[in-house]
């Protein structure tokens, strides 16, 4: 086998050589470490020993072509061997390899021309010299850096400064950094400040975590501060005392049908239930004079008549028109009354006569279904009655000892304690009651 | 060149009867063809080290001692099993003479995990701590300071052991260099230092940066017998080591020995050798220290032209399979990148 | 607990060691009769004689260097480099032989060996007798760096150090030779790599070494006046380090100052708060990680000036309220 001449490597770093010249031909004999080839790396020329001494073959790198390290460039033939003991290996001459240098530019597109620091730089970079504009004819390291820095402009990735805590914090509680005002320098929120938005967030919404927004703190209107200051002092002046009766009212119920058929024909508009009870009740009210009272300056004061007030819910409030005398008004002029005053109440009309001089209030939210509650007195009133859902219920009739279904009705009547006992509010209760349950003296009264 | 050039030593060579020096040093034939084995073994290690750099095998870069064998040999045949060898980074040829297996060197020149420093070390560190081869360092003179200590461990355990330093002309202008000869000197350590000037600290001709030499004037100077002697007879060398080491076993204190021989290729590959003349490198080639001493062996009839051959092909031989061996050894396993930190 | 300085402290660690184990001995400078330049080495030339106490020439290099070689072939050397600035000149023997030759050499050799040095300003020695060059040592892997604070930690650490099978540089600060703390009487040893808690607070933690701690202890009493709950944690070993302790305490205070002697730049410093930024107590982190360290200057030698160049009692208070009150 013929010896391969290899053009070994010499420095740690070295992958190529440039064959200066060739200082034998082919066919010449070589002496084991005499010099053959010339060549050149990094600008200093050495000489290539002979491997081994013998006749020196097929040459395959040609002056100035550039050779690999450890590739094979010629044959050393031993003695007694020819030509024909040589491998077969493909010639790598110089045309082939220029095209392939070609081709391979002309894939990338066109050539780039750059000074070596740019290209160096591009390429620990990792970024495209194409992309560079270049100055003059070739891409220099100014021009590069003209590039990076319109390429570069900082926008922060994170717009809320926060601690690395805070982050983690606001991330376990669902919090928005934005929305968190930051105690620490420059604004930067730390761990406390999203752990207050957090306490403050519950305490708004107890079972719900989605939004730690303060809303719009909402300024009392002059209404809303007045019922505020009065039902305050109400209930820290007035000691109440809360009872309850259950009405049947399915007889009171057929006599509001029997009126309502007559109102029909002579053209009225229909009883409400309101005008009903403020009815009986200012005739009851007539009974007990001790609920239509009221207490100054360690006397008590009764009312003639009974002014009944009837609490009238609004869209941004209350307010209670008031049926004066209504102990001496018929229960046709009361249910004209009462639909005139809620009417104007809806529409912010009272006149300050219509909302004054109340002595006994009225307040009815069985509208809402709600069975039975208890309400604030409308101060200087001795009392106010609650009334509830009308309730169509299995009831034990006392005096049959079976059990009926019966429209029943709560009322819960609120008494200052001060100057009502137990009993007479029980009494005023009662009779109410009785009054409710068996209305055609009344409702015939007048 | 600075006028401090050293003249060759065999400038005035005499011819040496083999049979009677040999006999003088207390060697028998066999004794000196195996030193003409080791010999050959070193000069085919590193011709095949220069070959598979060549061939792109090698990782790193190499210095090589062509031309040094005889000190190697010399040193090598000197060092017992029990003595220690402290080395620098020219050190394949004195690791083969002191017995070192050449498929673990070869391997670890490679790189493989079957070598000596399981391819942590490469050609630079061959080390072998628990066969008294204390290894090879690659910062020149950093083993003649470690020298000391080692003529203190001897000293405090009351062995008869040695610490052999090897080192070359260019570490002996390091300042460790009188750092550890004073003290070896004060408290009459069993360090025998071994300075092979061959010439060249990588470029550096040695007397143009050399203030005064021979080296061994410096060793006297700090109190320790010093001696010069030609570095390619190998008899010469054998000769003077063995003279150190018993003045050095015998608790006389250390000894210095300065060998002159030549550093036939650059410094390691890298080199051009630009800073001297190819008829200086020819002229030394002429004093090949194998040559010398094969003639000296035919001339004396211990040994034949084929007994010559034989060795010569032996010797490829056992670097041929050294090769093979490293060329087969596994890779080491990456996941063990940090074995060997810490112990 | 009989109450002895940190300098009688390692002097008990060398001689119990050097009695206990024969192949310890010591190589250094003025180590014999002088007792070495700061005296711990006093009377131990008397005990043990010339073979186990080597004094040596002014030749650094080879004293690390010989300490190298006597290493591997199984002795116990501790060699004193009489201060921390001469590191420059052993760095070879340190660096690239103590610390290398066990990997490059595939694991064959072991290199059980001690270089102690002296360390830290605050002797009007000036720039080349009071340098802090931890950093260094701990940047070169195969090494240990050992730096006691108190005479219990040192004598413990000490004698860890001589039996650890590795290269040790066991850093002594010069201020703190006179220091006393409370030592029990015979053998126990601290383990290299293991951090110490000198205080347990929940505002802030601080990281500091040598004499920093006890100048970091004093700050931390002061703001504890002021309701600041400081945590003293001394890693005691800078190489390798205990990054897990390190970090716990950070997780529980959120707060991170570094405290060292050793100028800013390249200082260990950075590299503790790096290991946190890279751990799980990065997320409960509350303010910035800061350093309060030596300045960029070498040491100079007026008194003044010479304090100012390093971090005082008074600067470890302002920075810990700085820190605590988000005021920087």
């Amino acid at each position: 086998m013929p010896i391969p001449f290899i053009m070994p490597k010499m420095d740690m770093d070295q992958e190529e050589v440039v064959i200066d010249q060739w200082l034998k031909n082919e066919g010449d004999t070589v002496e084991k470490g005499e010099p053959v080839i010339i060549v050149e790396t990094d600008k200093i020329t050495s000489e290539i020993e002979a491997p081994a001494e013998g006749k020196l073959a097929r040459i395959l790198y040609k002056e100035n072509q550039v050779v690999p390290v450890t590739q094979v460039v010629a044959f050393i033939l031993k003695e007694g061997e020819t030509e024909a003991d040589l491998p077969h290996v493909e010639t790598a001459d110089d045309e082939t390899q220029q095209d392939t240098h070609q081709s391979k530019s002309a894939i990338e597109g066109k050539p780039i021309s750059a000074t070596s620091l740019a290209k160096r730089i591009a390429e620990t970079e990792g970024f495209d010299l194409r992309e560079v504009p270049a100055v003059g004819e070739k891409i220099t390291k100014e021009d590069i850096d003209a590039y990076l820095q319109t390429r570069c402009k900082i926008k922060p990735r994170v717009e809320s400064p926060a601690t690395p805590a805070a982050r983690r914090f606001a991330l376990a509680h669902n919090v928005d950094l934005k929305t968190v005002e930051g105690s620490g320098p420059r604004k930067r929120v730390q761990a406390s400040d999203v752990l207050n938005a957090v306490q403050q967030m519950s305490h708004k919404t107890p079972d719900r975590q989605s939004t730690a927004t303060k809303l719009e703190p909402l300024q009392l209107t002059s209404m809303r501060r007045r019922i505020a200051e009065r039902l305050t002092a109400s209930y820290q002046n007035i000691p109440h005392i809360f009872l309850t009766v259950e009405v049947d009212i399915s007889r009171a119920e057929k006599v509001r049908k029997q009126l309502n058929q007559k109102a029909s024909t002579k053209g009225f508009p229909n009883i409400s239930i309101t005008t009903y009870l403020v009815k009986v009740i200012s005739v009851c009210l007539m009974r007990h004079p001790f609920l239509n009272a009221y207490l100054k300056d360690e006397r008590i004061h009764f009312w003639e008549d009974a002014h009944i007030g009837i609490a009238t819910a609004l869209e941004d409030g209350l307010i209670v028109p008031v049926i004066h005398k209504a102990n001496k008004l018929s229960i046709h002029e009361i249910n004209r009354q009462v639909k005139t005053l809620s009417q104007k109440a809806h529409e912010g009309s009272l006149s300050r006569e219509e909302i004054q001089g109340g002595t006994f209030t009225i307040s009815n939210l069985g509208m809402y279904g709600i069975n039975s509650f208890t309400s604030i007195i409308n101060q200087p009133q001795s009392a106010i009655l609650s009334v509830g859902a009308i309730k169509r219920r299995p009831v034990v009739v006392d005096d049959e000892d079976s059990i009926n279904v019966r429209p029943l009705m709560n009322l819960t009547l609120a008494a200052d304690h001060r100057i009502i006992d137990g009993a007479i509010a029980a009494h005023f209760l009662v009779d109410l009651k009785d009054l409710l349950e068996d209305p055609e003296g009344v409702i015939n009264s007048g | 060149m600075g006028s401090n050039k050293i003249n060759a030593a065999y400038d005035n060579e005499e011819t040496t009867d083999a049979r009677k020096k040999a006999a003088e040093l207390g060697l028998t034939n066999e004794d000196l063809v195996s030193m003409y084995e080791v010999m050959v073994e070193i000069r085919h290690f590193e011709e095949m080290a220069t070959t598979l750099y060549g061939l792109g095998k090698v990782h790193g870069t190499m210095h090589l001692s062509i031309g040094q064998e005889a000190v190697a040999a010399g040193a090598g045949f000197t060092l017992q099993d029990k003595d220690y060898l402290i080395n620098h980074h020219r050190g394949h040829g004195h690791f083969i003479a002191s017995g070192a297996d050449v498929n673990k060197m070869m391997a670890e020149f490679l790189g493989k995990e079957t070598g000596f420093c399981h391819g942590r070390g490469g050609s630079m560190h061959i080390a072998d701590v628990t066969a008294n081869n204390l290894g090879a360092q690659g910062i020149v003179a950093a083993q003649i300071a470690m020298a000391p200590g080692v003529g203190i461990a001897i000293k405090m355990r009351k062995t008869d052991q040695v610490a052999l330093v090897i080192f070359g002309d260019g570490a002996a202008n390091r300042g460790v260099f009188l750092e550890s000869l004073n003290m070896s000197s004060i408290w009459d350590l069993p360090v025998v230092y071994l300075c092979e000037n061959n010439h060249y600290g990588m470029s550096a001709e040695v007397g143009r940066v050399s203030g005064k030499v021979p080296f061994k004037d410096r060793a006297e100077a700090l109190g320790i017998p010093g001696y010069f002697i030609d570095g390619n007879d190998v008899l010469a060398v054998y000769e003077f080591m063995k003279n150190a080491f018993s003045h050095a076993r015998s608790g006389s204190g250390p000894v210095f020995v300065e060998t002159e021989t030549y550093r036939i290729l650059g410094h390691s590959k890298s080199d051009r050798n630009l800073y001297r003349t190819k008829d200086e490198i020819n002229q030394w080639k002429e004093k090949d220290p194998i040559i010398r001493f094969r003639d000296l062996l035919l001339e004396a009839d211990i040994i034949t032209v084929k007994q010559v051959d034989e060795i010569e092909k032996k010797m490829a031989k056992v670097i041929e399979d050294a090769v093979e061996f490293a060329e087969n050894s596994p890779e080491p396993n990456i996941e063990d990148v940090m074995e060997w930190v810490y112990a | 607990m009989p109450e002895i300085t940190f300098r009688q402290a390692i002097h008990d660690a060398l001689v119990e060691e050097m009695r206990r184990d024969s192949s310890v001995f010591l190589i250094g400078e003025d180590i014999g009769t002088y007792g070495g330049a700061f005296g711990v080495t006093a009377g131990i030339l008397d005990e043990f004689g010339r073979d186990r106490v080597w004094e040596t020439p002014i030749s650094e290099e080879t004293i690390v260097g010989s300490a190298v070689g006597a290493a591997i072939v199984g002795m116990k050397p501790i060699a004193e480099i009489m201060f921390m600035d001469f590191l420059t000149l052993v760095l070879d023997p340190l660096a690239n032989q103590a610390a290398k030759v066990r990997y490059m050499f595939g694991g064959k050799a072991t290199v059980p060996m001690v270089v102690r040095m002296p360390s830290g300003s605050g002797t009007g020695a000036a720039a080349h007798h009071s340098q802090s060059l931890e950093t260094i040592l701990m940047h070169i892997p195969g090494l240990k760096v050992v730096a006691p604070s108190t005479p219990y930690d040192a004598k413990g650490l000490l004698l860890s150090a001589i039996r650890d099978p590795n290269p040790v540089c066991f850093v002594e600060h010069k201020l703190l030779y006179k220091t006393k703390g409370e030592v029990p009487n015979g053998e126990y040893t601290i383990p290299l790599g293991v951090a110490d808690i000198k205080r347990e607070g929940t505002d802030l933690t601080i990281v500091t070494s040598e004499i920093m701690v006890h100048k970091s202890l004093s700050a931390a009493e002061d703001v504890s006046k002021e309701g600041i709950s400081v945590e003293i944690l001394d890693p005691r070993t800078l190489l390798p380090l205990d990054v897990d302790t390190i970090t716990n305490s950070v997780m529980k205070t959120g707060r991170l100052l570094v405290v060292h002697e050793a100028v800013k730049t390249a200082g260990w410093a950075g590299e503790i708060m790096a290991s946190v930024s890279e751990s799980p107590a990065w997320d409960y982190l509350d303010a910035p990680m800061r350093r309060l360290t030596g300045k960029d200057v070498p040491i100079p030698y007026n008194r003044f000036l010479e304090r100012a160049a390093v971090p005082q009692e008074e600067d470890i208070v302002r920075e810990i309220q700085a820190i605590v009150s988000n005021q920087y």
